[in-house]
């Protein structure tokens, strides 16, 4: 996250060390599915190929999401910080957390929620009929505008969490500076604030995208052809890896700019330190109607992000007995990955972090990773993994060993940059001159990363150990493409429940990821909310 | 005298540009040495390649062995050199004790103890062993810096602006703890400032550095009295210099003759303090073109055939301006170098 700005020579000796190749070998892990993907792309003609309107459909389609999404969860996830950060209303301390809550559902229970909620036969529609005669409810959910409702409900967090930690970081003297400059506060708030904040907004908006473009499980389930479902039935249903590669190159475009646009909304974010004083802001007590209405629309967005849908979905699971041997399986399947992935990740994020601290190509070339759907990551690793099941038959223990490998390998290639962001974090706190105590009190490199770096990243690594699992427990596209056959985790046995429309039973293993996730969200949400500035 | 430390001709390239050039300087057992620059002259520069912190493109840094030479870089972590950090970088995640015992590795549990604790006596601060570093003032950290780095008993300590995080009213009793502590440990100490008095105050020798060069190097009273260029004058305070002709060792000014021995006839340049101007009854007369008021000294901008200087004084009566008052030169506080 922070670039120190003095680059540490010396300590770092001319000949690269052995962390330091590690951390080259853990950002080329990361990209090597990216490169099987242009490699696939160019050299597999497939004989059963897409056909060009099909494609052209699906990134049409894609775009209208993409758009429709982002300017709701700017809107929505911009004013939800600017209430909390600038007004104390009933509710506010709480709401500052609990409005990243939706991180912990994956976007396809809110789809599952919601259609189920929403269909014609369902609760609201059926009432709607038996008090008014008919049925006159305006949006159909599975359509386009339905799944951009329900993605922007699932990652309106994205841009909540960068918005308010840019709006916190502004100084009161900026925003007083205004008003005695003769702007009443709405001219405040779109001629400082807002621009101060636009950087990190649209870093957060650019974050939201990405998710929106990953996104198996809700829009497949709404009947949306996205790009990203398109790459998997290119691989599922048409069985071509080429036209997969080649709809993944084009994702893997819109990711680069995505990504493009995410960094540079980063850099911008230092506006905020610039102040030289730095007060923190005064939240303002609203009241009467304005108080209700901050309440009321804070306490919306968590109830239309989280609370409506998985409450649905309880409802509905309490009405059908789990299989509870299928669901338990999925669960142990489910942690386990989780963990390794977590445990893998975590340890190639942090050989960059330790290893290659200064270098910003290692870390472009680990967030390319990131900015990569799951589908396309799973596509680029196919090659090796058709490789091995070819040569071994299915079944045998060695071949689903390595499969398990190749998988984790997708998790760890697509979130290494997520685990690098806090771990980096914590590692700004070492700053060069306390490595260079460190090496003149008589530490080598090694002790230095032992005794400094390690323990002051302590709680950063166990962070970044958090944010991957949850990633992981909710993943979809990339384990529904490459897990050995007949091995369930929770995501891929809820869509399998949901594609037989057997809602009741997708329900349980949906809201055992949300329950899971809950308590490593709020964790880190309420650290996250702890933290100010400079500290 | 025991030499500590050898610099022959140490120089560090960024690019093309020469951010320490050619330096050669010795540091004495023992010393305080005073390293004098504008800030961006290369002194930190110059510190850690001192500490091995970087590698040096030409030169060596010797003890009775080689330290950083041509094809040889021992590494800063076995070069017994202690190192206080402009910013201290105290180890956040570690109570002031550990801080300190940080370098004691080798030694028990007890001992490392014992030897922390002596050192926290040193710099009176027994009493915040336990503490973290974020509880401490900024002198206090300061001197855990300066704990830590003698807790090794290194031959040699530098310390980088170990004065300039605290506010005015704390620096001298800082100033005074540390020069107290470095005198106890017996070590050599090479200490990186931009401020003049402070160094002047500190120092047993003082190095002058501008550009990536040591200008001068001698005891604070030559260096300032005696200095040998207007530039290596101004690093230690205000200077007029006068423009002359040398002839037969003697060189004339509108205020008299100047010794200037060694110089042979040619152009040169006297270097005139502001307080070797007096006023007198019987001196040469001059110009006020103005006077203020700063306390126990005013200063005196004058005007004299045809020269503007500046003088420093304690008077008095304050001269008026546009009066014309009568002006004597202290020739011990002027010098006259080749220009």
């Amino acid at each position: 996250m922070t670039d120190l700005a003095v680059p540490l020579h010396g300590a770092r000796p001319a000949r690269p060390s052995a962390l330091r190749i590690g951390a080259w070998l853990a950002a080329g892990l990361a990209i090597l599915p990216l490169l099987a993907i242009v490699w696939l792309a160019l050299t597999r003609p497939s004989a059963t190929a897409m056909p060009l309107s099909l494609i052209l459909r699906y990134g049409l389609t894609t775009a209208a999401l993409g758009s429709l999404t982002a300017v709701a969860v700017t809107v929505l996830g911009t004013s939800a910080a600017w209430l909390v950060v600038m007004y104390r209303f009933p509710g506010r301390s709480l709401f500052s957390w609990a409005l990243a809550l939706p991180l912990a559902a994956p976007a396809f229970a809110l789809a599952y929620g919601y259609a189920d909620l929403l269909d014609v036969a369902g609760p609201i529609r059926t009432a709607l009929r038996a008090s008014f005669g008919s049925d006159f409810w305006p949006m159909e959910i599975r359509s386009l505008p339905g799944a951009a409702f329900v993605l922007s409900m699932a990652f309106y967090p994205y841009v909540y969490l960068t918005a308010r930690s840019a709006f916190i970081s502004q100084s009161v003297c900026a925003l007083e500076a205004s008003r005695t400059l003769g702007s009443t506060p709405w001219e405040t708030l779109t001629r400082v604030a807002l621009p101060l904040a636009r950087p990190a907004i649209i870093a957060g908006t650019a974050l939201a995208l990405m998710e929106v473009f990953a996104d198996y499980g809700a829009v497949s389930f709404l009947g949306v052809q996205t790009l990203t479902t398109g790459v998997v039935r290119a691989w599922s249903v048409y069985g071509a890896p080429g036209s997969a590669a080649r709809l993944s190159l084009l994702l893997l475009a819109v990711a680069a700019m995505l990504l493009w646009l995410e960094r540079s909304g980063r850099q911008g974010q230092s506006f905020g330190a610039n102040s030289a004083r730095w007060r923190p802001l005064e939240p303002k007590p609203l009241k009467g109607w304005a108080s209700l209405g901050a309440s009321l629309f804070c306490l919306s967005l968590i109830s239309f992000g989280l609370l409506i849908p998985a409450g649905w979905l309880a409802y509905r699971a309490l009405s059908a007995a789990p299989e509870a041997d299928r669901l338990i399986q999925a669960a142990m399947t489910s942690f386990s990955l989780a963990g390794m992935g977590a445990l893998v990740t975590v340890t190639l994020a942090a050989l960059i972090a330790f290893g290659a601290p200064h270098s910003h190509r290692i870390k472009r070339l680990a967030s390319l990773g990131y900015a990569t759907p799951g589908a396309v990551m799973a596509v680029g690793l196919l090659a090796p993994a058709s490789l091995i099941w070819r040569g071994a038959g299915s079944g045998g223990s060695q071949t689903v060993a390595l499969a398990l490998g190749l998988l984790i390998l997708a998790y760890a290639a697509r979130l290494m940059a997520s685990a690098l962001g806090p771990i980096e974090a914590g590692l700004a706190r070492v700053t060069p001159s306390m490595d260079r105590a460190s090496r003149t009190l008589g530490e080598t490199e090694n002790g230095t990363l032992r005794r400094v770096h390690i323990p002051i990243a302590k709680g950063a690594l166990w962070t970044a150990t958090l944010l991957v699992f949850v990633d992981v427990l909710k993943e979809l596209p990339a384990t529904l493409i490459l897990r050995p056959f007949n091995f369930d985790t929770l995501a891929v046995l809820a869509d399998r429940y949901a594609s037989d429309e057997r809602l009741a039973q997708a329900a349980w293993p949906t809201l055992l990821i949300v329950l899971t996730a809950s308590l490593p969200i709020i964790i880190l949400s309420r650290k996250i909310m702890q933290s100010r500035p400079g500290e | 005298m025991t030499t500590a430390l050898t610099l022959d001709g140490v120089r560090k390239l960024y690019g093309a540009k020469a951010a320490v050039d050619r330096v050669s300087l010795t540091l004495e057992a023992g010393k305080i040495t005073c390293l004098l620059g504008p800030s961006g002259c290369g002194k930190s520069t110059l510190l850690r390649l001192i500490a091995g912190l970087e590698p040096l493109d030409g030169g060596t840094v010797s003890t009775d062995h080689i330290l950083s030479g041509p094809r040889s870089h021992l590494p800063p972590e076995k070069r017994d050199i202690g190192f206080v950090f402009q910013d201290y970088a105290l180890f956040p995640h570690m109570s002031v004790e550990d801080n300190v015992a940080f370098g004691l590795k080798r030694l028990s549990p007890a001992e490392r103890q014992k030897r922390a604790l002596l050192q926290l006596q040193r710099v009176h601060l027994a009493d915040r062993a336990k503490a973290f570093p974020q509880a401490l003032s900024g002198g206090e950290q300061q001197r855990i810096a300066l704990a830590r780095a003698l807790a090794r008993e290194p031959a040699l300590v530098l310390l980088d602006e170990p004065f300039s995080g605290l506010d005015a009213h704390l620096k001298a009793g800082v100033r005074d703890a540390t020069l107290e502590a470095l005198r106890q440990a017996g070590t050599a100490a090479l200490i990186v400032t931009h401020d003049a008095e402070e160094a002047l105050m500190m120092a047993d020798h003082l190095a002058l550095m501008d550009q990536g060069q040591i200008l001068q190097t001698g005891t604070p009273q030559a260096c300032y009295r005696h200095p040998v260029s207007l530039a290596a004058a101004r690093l230690l305070g205000p200077a007029n210099p006068i423009d002359l002709l040398v002839k037969d060792g003697k060189a004339d000014t509108v205020l008299g003759s100047l010794d200037a021995p060694g110089l042979t006839d040619g152009t040169a340049m006297a270097i005139v303090r502001p307080e070797a101007l007096t006023l007198t009854a019987d001196g040469t007369p001059a110009l006020v073109l103005a006077n203020r008021f700063a306390g126990a000294e005013s200063w005196i901008k004058l005007r004299i055939g045809g020269l503007d200087l500046e003088a420093r004084m304690v008077t008095r009566a304050s001269p008026v301006v546009d009066s014309q008052v009568f002006i004597t030169l202290d020739h011990s506080a002027c010098t006259v170098t080749r220009a």
